[in-house]
């Protein structure tokens, strides 16, 4: 770079700085929504409060209250709590005070089901199937012949879906991010003409689309660690952050992202238009990336469209630099250098293209 | 008349026109049905999801008996998918002559790196423990190795167990340890006046309504409003004949009309695309439904009084949006949510909408008293028609 271009660099890169702190709905939603997001679905889906599965009991008959007290404390129930009678433990699993009921009376096994919890429902009808397995066996007095042990092999600090969602979230907020910045940011410019205005002056090109960027990499990295921070505060989470791949992963995000904005900034003239074009784009991505629902658990076509996204590659290798899932090191590498390949072969075209005056 | 009309078929065009306004009235609520009916409406499904999974017999030399039947109803399983299906497991075992440690460590990583969802390894010493008086103290026969964090890791290995059970009991009954006709019988019953649960697309199908309702109340009328308004459009307006109440009219016309289409479009793809049984075809369904369309526009009026400019409007709109829909029960529970959260719960429309509508098509029980649920809607109403007769301005300031 040269001095001509280095001055205006930081010229721009004061101004931008400044209109990203005084636009309000920008800082919302670069530092803000990710942390509603958090705090929602860490309340909502995290378990955070509550145990995962709790059951009611409600036992008419003396008979085999031993054996069916043993397998409920081998069942994998959190908690077992007993109800006099019927019409409590079902005005419980109304109420949602416990996930599930038993009621025992010597002859049968009855499970109730909140119908409202259709989401949760089969896990309680697995745990259920097992209580019920494991006491047939018991009252005949016969033992399992197949010892099973369970072993978990995943990442120490991986044991709950909403570690792996945080993470996934943070991946979010980088795209839409470094979607807006591009797309929403310059043709806002365009539309005011401020654009027309600063490309009469000497300014090089690169040199706003620069100062752009480092103001976005900055932001966007402050914001990561905010919402790193307050998921480990409130929620007690655990991550084991590798830092320097972290901020690797972070900054090519966000330069891969601007570059993907540059394709709405090409296609989109109007601001609010390429705001919204962008928000749809993030939005499609969010679902099929498997940042709030598994892949697996979805139909196979949406998991083969799910690898064209780069969202999925960012959560994933945004999991493994936080330490709650692992991944191939050269894949992340890979997925590093393809979103940085991405934001350095669109930012040509970005300034040939985009950064120039409107035809009147 | 005609020109309360016009504002509504104004309204309506203008919504369509905008392609970006199609997409989060219609496309979005139709896409959000399809995906969750895609992906929780067949959770546990065999043929409509698969897990991949890898299975080392390590017991294969002696082929005990045990071993033999373990593996060949996890290969029953992997193979026994209908035609156009996917069979509930994919699974690898190690190939002819591949040496079975290096095969174990290889998927061990896979299950670690998510790529796997579970591996189940037979010990060499399984068939024996069959035949000791005290199997419980014998050696794990069977080890399931899973990642936690994993939530298709965790749902595998439940299916395993079932299947291991099943095989289990088998073993004992041919063992004469165990006779399968004096089990004790289990029965499923549901809680509240639900006989049976009903099919998730028909659960989903009215919140995914109430939720296209709340949106195009939330964007459609502050966005009518302001935009017009910031346009100078309004001003326009205010020199010819038509006055505020009749402007109101017609563009409550409207956004009744974009709830019809928005219904219509969401009823069609739930009923012929995905199966939903729910039957809307009732007084009190169409009544809760109305309320629903006039509560959520009262909001947008509320939304559009306290908003200075458009642009402001709409990012009021984005904050609102996703604490009220997710914080309202209606895709996903609100159990464990803390005191203060339960409060926006509580205070949200959409919770009390929501819930009336499942009840009144009989596809959940009611959590709210039906008087409650009415209440509180029509108690938004007249707060936001209160602060909007109030605060609304028609023109751009001066």
């Amino acid at each position: 770079m040269g001095c001509r271009t280095m001055r205006a660099f930081a010229a721009l890169l004061q101004t931008e700085m400044l209109i990203f702190l005084r636009d309000r709905i920008s800082l919302f939603f670069t530092f803000l929504f990710p942390l509603i997001f958090i705090l929602i679905f860490g309340f909502v889906m995290g378990d955070v409060d509550q145990p995962t599965a709790r059951l009611g009991l409600v036992s008419t008959t003396a008979e085999s209250q031993e054996a069916l007290a043993d397998v409920l404390a081998k069942s994998g129930v959190d908690s077992v709590r007993t109800f006099e009678g019927e019409l409590e433990l079902r005005e419980a699993v109304f109420m949602r005070d416990i996930d599930f009921g038993l009621l025992w009376n010597g002859t049968s096994l009855e499970f109730s089901y909140n119908p409202n919890r259709m989401q949760e429902n089969y896990a309680f009808e697995q745990i259920a199937a097992g209580i019920s397995d494991a006491f047939n066996l018991r009252a005949q007095g016969a033992s399992p012949m197949l010892p099973i042990e369970h072993i978990h092999v995943g990442t120490e600090a991986s044991t709950r879906w909403f570690n792996q969602m945080v993470p996934g979230v943070i991946a979010f907020s980088i795209l839409s991010s470094g979607l807006f910045a591009v797309s929403g940011h310059l043709t806002a410019m365009k539309e005011r003409r401020t654009l027309d205005r600063m490309i009469v002056t000497p300014m090089p090109p690169v040199a706003l689309l620069a100062a752009i960027a480092a103001v976005r990499l900055v932001i966007v990295y402050i914001s990561t660690l905010v919402t790193l921070g307050i998921s480990i505060l409130v929620f007690d989470l655990s991550f084991s952050i590798a830092w320097i791949p972290y901020t690797l992963l972070v900054c090519c995000s966000t330069i891969g992202m601007m570059g993907l904005g540059t394709v709405i900034a090409l296609v989109v003239r109007k601001p609010s238009s390429a705001g919204n074009v962008a928000n749809v784009m993030a939005m499609l991505m969010l679902f099929l990336s498997g940042v709030y629902f598994p892949i697996e658990f979805m139909p196979r076509f949406l998991r083969t469209i799910s690898w064209a996204l780069p969202l999925r590659h960012m959560a994933e290798a945004m999991r493994f630099t936080t330490g709650v899932a692992d991944m191939a090191v050269t894949r992340f590498w890979i997925v590093v250098a393809c979103l940085l390949g991405l934001g350095l072969g669109l930012f040509p075209v970005l300034a040939r293209y985009v950064v120039r005056p409107q035809r009147s | 008349m005609k020109d309360i009309l016009q504002i509504a078929r104004s309204h309506v065009v203008s919504a369509i026109r905008e392609r970006i306004t199609l997409f989060w009235f219609l496309i979005f609520p139709v896409f959000l049905l399809v995906i969750l009916a895609l992906i929780f409406g067949q959770v546990g499904e065999e043929g409509e999801i698969t897990f991949q999974i890898a299975l080392a017999n390590q017991d294969a030399v002696s082929s005990s008996f045990a071993s033999a039947m373990i593996e060949s109803a996890f290969v029953e399983v992997s193979s026994s998918a209908a035609p156009g299906k996917e069979p509930l497991f994919r699974l690898r075992r190690p190939g002819p002559g591949e040496d079975i440690e290096a095969f174990i460590e290889a998927q061990l990583l896979a299950v670690r790196r998510g790529r796997l969802a579970a591996l189940i390894i037979l010990d060499a010493g399984s068939g024996e423990s069959l035949t000791t008086d005290a199997p419980s103290e014998a050696a794990p026969a069977v080890e399931v190795h899973y990642s936690e964090g994993n939530a298709a890791s965790g749902m595998a290995v439940s299916i395993i167990d079932q299947i291991l059970a099943g095989i289990d009991r088998g073993m004992l009954t041919q063992a004469g340890a165990f006779d399968p006709g004096a089990s004790i019988p289990t029965h499923k019953a549901y809680v509240g006046s639900a006989e049976d649960e009903a099919p998730y697309v028909d659960f989903l199908l009215p919140g995914i309504v109430v939720m296209g309702f709340f949106m195009n109340g939330l964007f459609g009328i502050p966005g009518a409003i302001l935009f017009a308004r910031d346009q100078r459009v309004l001003r326009r307006y205010w020199v010819t004949p038509l006055t505020v109440p009749r402007f109101l009219a017609g563009i409550s016309l409207g956004h009744l009309a974009l709830c019809i289409l928005q219904f219509a479009l969401v009823f069609v793809v739930g009923r012929f695309a995905l199966g939903a049984t729910v039957n809307f075809a009732s007084l009190s369904a169409a009544l809760v439904l109305l309320l629903a369309a006039a509560t959520f526009m009262a909001f947008g009026f509320l939304i559009a009084s306290v908003s200075k400019t458009a642009n402001s409007g709409m990012a009021i709109a984005n904050i609102l949006n996703m604490p009220m829909m997710f914080l309202s029960g209606l895709f996903f529970p609100i159990a464990g949510l803390p005191g203060f959260l339960r409060v926006i719960v509580h205070v949200n429309p959409v919770s009390y909408l929501a819930d009336n509508l499942r009840a009144s098509l009989e596809v959940g029980a009611a959590t709210y008293a039906p008087l409650v649920s009415i209440l509180v809607p029509v108690a938004w109403i007249l707060v936001s028609s209160a602060v909007a007769a109030w605060r609304l301005k028609w023109d751009v300031g001066r």
